[in-house]
């Protein structure tokens, strides 16, 4: 999947502002962001939904713009919505979505089985949809995504709101897909670990733009920090821990209820400093810690702010819509 | 599979989801025509017990047969009253449905006539009131006047003679045929804009897209589930008409006639509500501009009162309304019985025009708001 030099404009808002982009064949790409980076209107082009202003999207050398019912078959998606249709069972959800994907007749129903079997809702073959728990749907949304076989696989936040045990479950099914049958795989996610295990590469979009790309120990080193130091305490203190970090000689990065630092080569004696500052300003703290960068810093030092904050409203939004 | 094979996909989704709750839809059905034939008043036979109020200035022994006889069929309710004026009162309060006055002379063959003031507002108790005091008279060779009565304007029997049925047909069939029509217009407003709008807010709509279909196959495949819920409402009324003593005149041909003019207003009505629902976003805005279109259009277009019955002004309008021309197909074959070629050519084609402006409106909309799924 490429992307050349694409550029989203709406009216005198620019934003996606010249992403440039080449995922590799068989590569578990992340994208991450704040909320109004440009992430939703990359993916929307991605998926022919939005056409670029400029620029182009090739999806295995198509033209995304130039056939894009060609383009389209290549793509399975699962998005942050959980689009199954509550008031059909389980393989009728499939059926529907295998003839829009144009399965032959002939093949329709061993990818159906195919897909029944992936989600690991055999059992559950005639039960309509709306019975299904959040995580059920969420696997058979995955399946459904999967069985017209498509290259490249795109997940908008597949695992936000699922417990660890349906999480862990559609990572398996991600990994296993992707191991198999040499998926591409492009997903966005709030949950930065997961990212940080799951990805080969990531690309950080901030303001419309591709500011950091890389593997996510190559995004590490690129952050030049080393030993991150943290504390974690109330929001009303972090003014002044602020001080306290530039007192000790740190270079303080606030994040809603944290304050991170690299520590460099002196970390142990810093924190040491740090640990007597704060006790003798009487701030109550929840925690402090040295630990390896997550890419968590590394957002967090890229874009100044934090993913899951910014999309804490998005997901509650998405639950709320009524049914039929 | 191509526009047609995309199409019957999406059709057969909303097809097995219509079938989820077929229950439901089939309660929903039924509700609205019962509702409806109730309230207009038709259900059942003729009324009884009309109550009349006979004012008898004469007294003789003619007179006081001829009350006996107009009580008779127990078909009226006769209350005497001194005065003329105390009558009237009980007409203008709506006591009564009508007033007769015997005038002096009626037995001894001075005066050979009786005076009827009638309540216009009340039309089948008219009918019933008329209806007995004519016959009972006509055995006295007495005529009946029938002055206007003061305080009802100008409502006295003139009113009766407006009635858009002939004498071979019933207001059942009248009133079921409009009801057709306006359930056919109800079930594709639900069927067609109603799931576009709550796809859109399930995000099904972005699901339809991101898939290699033919996008025309999504509106098109909207307009043609609501058409088909249409059909299927306005034949379950149109049974309920039946079991309530409308009739068909056009027979059982006239079945299939009906048919196809509940298609074309089903897919002109579908179409229209697919073009609403594309620019909307909000499930209550759009009930509320789809009824505030639907219900007028019906109205205006002689669903239960005749064009010809209105204000000048609004009867001009009729000429644009798909409704008007839905309703006449549909009283030429349940009241006349037979397709006049002429008629049959305006209706349908009326119908067909409305529908393919409609249907290209839809598309023209509905394309152009794919970019804010």
């Amino acid at each position: 999947m490429k992307l050349e030099n694409v550029v989203k404009k709406f009216g005198d808002f620019t934003a996606v502002n010249g992403i440039s982009l080449n995922i590799k064949k068989g590569e578990i790409f992340g994208l991450l962001g704040p909320n109004g980076a440009g992430k939703s209107t990359t993916i929307n082009m991605i998926l022919g939904l939005l056409s670029p202003t400029s620029g182009k999207i090739l999806i295995d050398g198509i033209d995304m713009q130039k056939d894009p019912q060609k383009a389209k078959k290549d793509i399975g998606i699962v998005t942050q919505e959980t689009v199954v249709e509550p008031e059909l069972t389980a393989e009728d959800n499939l059926m529907i979505f295998g003839r829009l994907y144009h399965i032959p007749q002939q093949e329709l129903k061993k990818s159906i089985d195919f897909a029944l079997k992936l989600s690991d809702l055999e059992g559950f073959r005639k039960t309509y949809a709306g019975t299904f728990s959040g995580g059920m749907k969420r696997r058979l949304e995955t399946a459904k995504a999967l069985m017209h076989t498509p290259n490249i696989l795109l997940l908008d936040e597949p695992t936000t709101g699922l417990d660890v045990q349906n999480r862990t479950k559609i990572w398996g099914l991600l990994r296993e897909m992707n191991k198999a049958q040499n998926v591409t795989i492009l997903l966005t996610t709030q949950y930065l670990e997961e990212a940080d295990q799951l990805c080969d590469r990531i690309g950080i979009i901030d303001h419309g733009k591709m500011i950091a790309l890389g593997t996510p120990s190559e995004l590490r080193q690129k952050i030049g920090m080393s030993n991150v130091i943290e504390v974690s305490a109330d929001k009303e203190d972090m003014d002044r821990l602020k001080a306290i970090f530039k007192k000790v000689g740190l270079e303080p990065q606030v994040a809603t209820n944290r304050i991170t630092a690299p520590g460099g080569s002196k970390a142990t004696e810093k924190i040491e400093m740090l640990v007597k500052a704060i006790s003798a300003s009487k701030i109550a703290i929840h925690n402090i810690s040295m630990h390896e960068p997550t890419i968590d810093d590394v957002f967090l030092k890229l874009t100044g702010s934090e993913v899951r904050d910014q999309t804490g409203e998005d997901t509650s939004r998405t639950r709320t819509l009524m049914g039929r | 599979m191509g526009l047609v094979g995309d199409t019957y996909t999406l059709f057969l989704r909303e097809m097995l989801i219509f079938k989820k709750s077929l229950g439901t839809n089939f309660a929903r059905a039924l509700l609205f025509p019962i509702i409806f034939i109730l309230f207009l008043g038709s259900a059942g036979s003729s009324p009884k017990n009309v109550p009349i109020s006979v004012v008898n200035y004469d007294n003789g022994l003619s007179a006081l047969n001829f009350i006996n006889q107009i009580q008779a069929g127990s078909s009226l309710k006769v209350t005497s009253a001194t005065t003329e004026q105390q009558a009237l009162n009980l007409l203008s309060k709506g006591t009564v449905a009508a007033v007769v006055v015997i005038p002096t002379g009626f037995s001894s063959g001075t005066a050979n006539e009786v005076y009827m003031y009638l309540d216009g507002s009340q039309p089948q108790a008219v009918s019933v009131v008329t209806g007995t005091i004519n016959s009972v008279a006509s055995k006295f060779q007495a005529d009946v006047v029938t002055p206007n009565a003061a305080e009802k304007g100008s409502q006295g029997v003139s009113v009766i003679s407006n009635y858009a049925y002939g004498a071979a047909s019933n207001y059942e069939s009248y009133v079921v045929g409009g009801i057709l029509i306006m359930v056919a217009a109800f079930g594709s407003v639900f069927g067609s804009g109603f799931t576009v709008l709550s796809d859109r807010q399930l995000g099904n709509l972005k699901a339809f897209l991101t898939t290699p279909i033919n996008t025309s196959a999504i509106f098109l495949s909207k307009i043609l589930i609501g058409t088909v819920q249409s059909a299927f409402s306005a034949y379950i009324a149109l049974g309920i008409g039946l079991l309530f003593g409308a009739t068909i005149a056009a027979g059982a041909l006239g079945f299939l006639e009906l048919l196809w003019i509940v298609f074309l207003t089903g897919l002109g009505f579908g179409a229209l509500s697919v073009a609403l629902a594309s620019r909307m976003k909000q499930l209550q805005t759009y009930a509320l501009i789809a009824q505030s279109t639907t219900l007028p259009l019906s109205f205006l277009g002689g669903a239960f009162v005749p064009v010809s019955l209105l204000p000048a002004t609004l009867q001009a309008t009729a000429v644009v309304n798909p409704v008007y021309y839905a309703i006449n197909a549909v009283r030429d074959i349940m009241i006349k019985g037979y397709l006049p070629f002429n008629a049959l050519v305006i209706n349908s084609g009326a119908l067909l025009i409305f529908s393919l402006v409609m249907i290209a409106i839809a598309a023209i909309l509905f394309k152009s708001t794919s970019d804010q799924i």
